[in-house]
């Protein structure tokens, strides 16, 4: 079995421009939200994690932007927008 | 203020495939891209048909900076702890002009925005537009940064979340039935190393699906292209079927399980991954497209839902060239008349009626609901593999024969719900 | 009275990936450094209140023409450059002969700035090797330009002190990083900077062919990293090991 690298490793290798402001945010006030323990499950990138008093979170550092959670949650909990231009993951490869 | 003929939101495939087929017949066309260059923020698996969009683009194929062409298909069917391998060679694949190529956006896209642009289209990248200025019903131009621009037309060609087709009205609300997510990994691997691997001469390559347990038993597949120095591996999964799967993988678990399978494991080994990318697919069909059309503008690409996963194979880049060009031709025609209306662009949707577009998508369109049935991603692939087992297993004892040995992993209940997936399939 | 910005075209850096210890080169997207965009935006502001036009003046590989269109979006007038392929890879010497010659274009030229170093290698030299051919005076350090008349007031953010000089115009000025934060130019900016005038030439129409190179470069790897890989599970933990490796404490 080939050892498995890490997903914060893996996220390394990409291109990430910083943005001035977070793209995507849990609505206030919807922490609690069953939806949004999906995106827990669908993000390709691990970004969200529920914490002990069962509040999900997001760390919005190694976003592909790929819409999966904003697809899976909805737009009634998350609030999703592209980065500004220019910023944001940018694939060499893609 | 600009005003300009067109205004392309989006420069991918098919916002550039549009740019460039405006621009050589002369219209004023700018692309906004929101990537630092095209093919920034563009993700695939990574082999595009050129057979059905060659005629389209006369003169683009020649210089393409694509990878290798695809001179070897092999699909493997894979159980839980075995799997079964088909190969296929065949000589049409292996001359010229050649069906299908790999590719890496990263490469591709930037060059064909260079092309565009020496088409005297206009291009400007690291701008995100914001909304669509709407006049009376009317598209008559985009926002961007603050900056007001206008246009006769507006292409939204901004890939499968298109919020521009959404805030002009014509995109449906995005239900998760209808879309994949794909999570992909670029493997470096020495030239010499990735051709002796994969039996590889000069510019050959090959193209690999899995199917079965590659996505936990769910709607999916996985796939491996050789580029020239490298490996795209990637699985694709419903996002239904990733959140209704009993053992709840995770997205990113799913691949690294993938990539530890031995059969993957060896092909792989020696390689250095290069990068992560992930992507969402549309594959919700004709049922889940929106409008195609409306006053002042277009949706093309992934934006109209124009991507096509029929089990193990997605489609996509060859629908979003298409969808450009012809997008492009219905501008020009409206143009002619001087209309822009709905009533006058809906000469688009025409002209894609008549094209391998909605033919595909019209001939394809059970294909989801078919296919979404475990059967064909857990029981098919471990009747496969079983049966090769035995086939293969040479016991201690005697070796059963042949016939018993198949009877024996199909009861007549299993016999007749075969006949009836066979049923279902003929809709594909 | 013009404003001259000397900029250099420099591979971006966070496209940049090491392979084998080695960087990367190909398909990296070329851009401008960024104290070079402090340096265009300190320009630019100073056009603003004063008037006059900002040349930016440049020499690198071919693609430079493209390269050069940011600079023009982020409020650059007109350009003046040397691109040639045979000039991707200019050392400072090389670049100051080219840049001086280039700059003796622009006829009423007040004050010509330029970035503390390049984003690429860094070598600072470039700006006093200028001001040195074109006989001009130079201020380096420089976080605040302010024009008075015909005089410059100049603002130097030393170590622990901060200074401020004043010089006859023209002269040279050398910025640092800190001194604004660069505009991001808008779409209809983007659009027009392809429209503004531009002079090219290449290295054999120089009037005096550029120095020869002085400087070779040897190797340029990575450095081999080399982590400790400990494993803490406590605060008190963490700033013991910090301790004994030094990073802290201490007295
Ligand atoms: C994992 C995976 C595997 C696939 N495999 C294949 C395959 O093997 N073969 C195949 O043919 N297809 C495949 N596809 C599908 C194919 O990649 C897509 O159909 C294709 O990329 C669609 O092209 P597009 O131009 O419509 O959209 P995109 O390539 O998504 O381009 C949209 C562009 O719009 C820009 N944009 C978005 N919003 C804005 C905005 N507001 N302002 C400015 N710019 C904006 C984006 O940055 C982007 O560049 C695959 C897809 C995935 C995810
Ligand atoms: S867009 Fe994709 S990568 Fe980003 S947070 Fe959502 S699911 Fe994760």
């Amino acid at each position: 079995m080939s050892e498995v690298m890490g997903l914060k490793a893996k996220l390394g290798l990409n291109v990430f421009k910083e943005d001035k402001e977070f793209h995507i945010r849990i609505k206030p006030g919807r922490e609690k939200d069953e939806r949004l323990k999906k995106a827990v499950i669908v993000c390709p990138s691990g970004l969200y994690s529920a914490n002990d008093a069962g509040d999900v979170e997001i760390s919005v550092d190694g976003c592909l932007e790929c819409g999966t959670c904003l697809i899976a949650c909805g737009e009634e909990v998350l609030e999703w927008h592209y980065p500004s231009g220019g910023a944001g993951v940018q694939f060499r490869f893609g | 203020m600009e005003k300009f003929d067109v205004i392309i939101v989006g420069g991918g495939l098919a916002g550039l495939s549009a740019a460039y087929t405006l621009a050589q017949e002369g219209l004023e066309t700018l692309v906004l891209e929101r990537g630092d260059y095209s093919g920034a923020k563009n993700v695939t698996g990574g082999r595009m048909y050129v057979n059905p969009i060659r005629d389209l683009f006369p003169d683009l194929w020649k210089k393409a900076p694509f990878e290798r062409f695809i001179a070897r298909e092999e699909v493997s069917i894979m159980a839980e702890e075995r799997s079964v391998t088909m190969q296929y060679d065949g000589n049409e694949l292996a001359q010229e002009p050649y069906q299908s190529f790999s590719l890496l956006r990263g490469k591709f896209d930037k060059w064909f925005a260079r092309e565009a642009e020496r088409k005297g289209a206009m291009l400007v990248s690291k701008a995100r537009v914001d909304d669509v200025i709407m006049e009376d019903g009317k598209v008559v131009g985009v926002r961007a940064d603050g900056d007001e621009l206008r246009a006769d037309v507006v292409i939204a060609c901004d890939g499968v979340l298109s919020f521009i087709a959404e805030k002009a009205g014509l995109r449906k609300p995005l239900a998760s039935k209808n879309y994949a997510v794909g999570c992909k990994e670029i493997i470096e691997m020495d030239r010499q190393l990735l051709e002796d691997r994969f039996n590889l001469q000069g510019d050959e390559g090959m193209a690999r699906l899995y199917m079965g347990d590659v996505t936990g038993g769910s709607f999916g597949g996985g796939f491996l292209y050789t580029n020239k120095e490298s490996l795209s591996l990637g699985i694709v999964v419903g996002i239904d079927a990733l959140l209704e799967n009993e053992e709840a993988f995770k997205a990113p678990e799913l691949l690294d399980r993938f990539k530890q399978r031995p059969e993957i494991a060896s092909l792989i080994k020696g390689g250095q991954t290069a990068e992560y990318s992930a992507h969402v697919i549309p594959e919700g069909g004709v049922k889940a497209m929106g409008s195609l059309y409306g006053s002042g503008i277009l949706v093309a690409g992934d934006a109209a839902g124009f991507s096509m996963n029929i089990g193990v194979t997605v489609r996509g880049m060859e629908y979003a060239m298409a969808s450009g060009y012809y997008a492009a031709q219905a501008v020009m025609a409206a143009k002619a008349r001087n209309d822009f209306s709905g009533a006058s662009l809906a000469e688009y949707k025409k002209l894609l009626d008549k094209s391998f577009v909605m033919e595909d998508f019209n001939n394809f369109k059970e294909s989801l609901d078919v296919l979404d049935h475990s059967r064909f991603f857990t029981f098919y692939p471990e009747l496969a593999g079983s049966i090769m087992r035995d086939l293969y297993a040479v016991p201690a004892g005697a070796k059963d024969r042949i016939f018993p040995t198949i009877k024996k992993h199909m009861t007549v209940g299993e016999i007749f719900g075969i006949a009836r997936d066979m049923w279902r399939l003929r809709k594909i | 009275m013009d404003i001259v910005v000397a900029m250099k075209q420099v591979p971006d850096l966070q496209q940049l990936r090491i392979r084998n210890r080695e960087p990367v080169m190909a398909d990296v997207p070329l851009t401008f450094g960024k104290i070079d965009k402090n340096a265009l935006e300190a320009a630019v502001l100073l056009k603003e209140e004063h008037g006059g036009e900002v040349v930016v003046v440049a020499a690198g590989s071919e693609e430079l023409e493209d390269t050069i269109k940011e600079a023009m979006a982020a409020g650059g007038d007109r350009s003046i450059m040397l691109a040639d392929d045979k000039a991707g890879d200019l050392d400072s010497a090389e670049s100051a002969e080219i840049l001086a010659q280039l700059i003796k274009q622009v006829d009423d030229c007040g004050l010509i700035i330029f970035g503390e170093g390049s984003g690429d290698n860094y070598s600072g030299q470039v700006g006093s090797r200028v001001a040195e051919k074109l006989d001009l005076p130079q201020v380096g350090s420089v976080t605040q330009i302010i024009i008075d008349g015909e005089k410059l007031r100049l603002t130097r953010s030393l170590e622990d002190s901060v200074e401020i000089v004043e010089v006859m115009m023209p002269a040279v000025v050398i910025v640092t990083a800190d001194l604004n934060e660069p505009r991001i130019p808008s779409v209809s900016q983007v659009l027009k900077a392809g429209r503004k005038p531009k002079e090219i030439i290449s290295l054999d129409e120089l009037e005096q062919p550029a120095a020869e190179k002085t400087l070779t470069t040897l190797s340029n790897l990575a450095p081999e990293v080399n982590r400790k890989r400990i494993t803490i599970k406590s605060v008190e933990e963490l700033v013991e090991i910090l301790k004994t490796e030094g990073f802290v404490g201490g007295n």
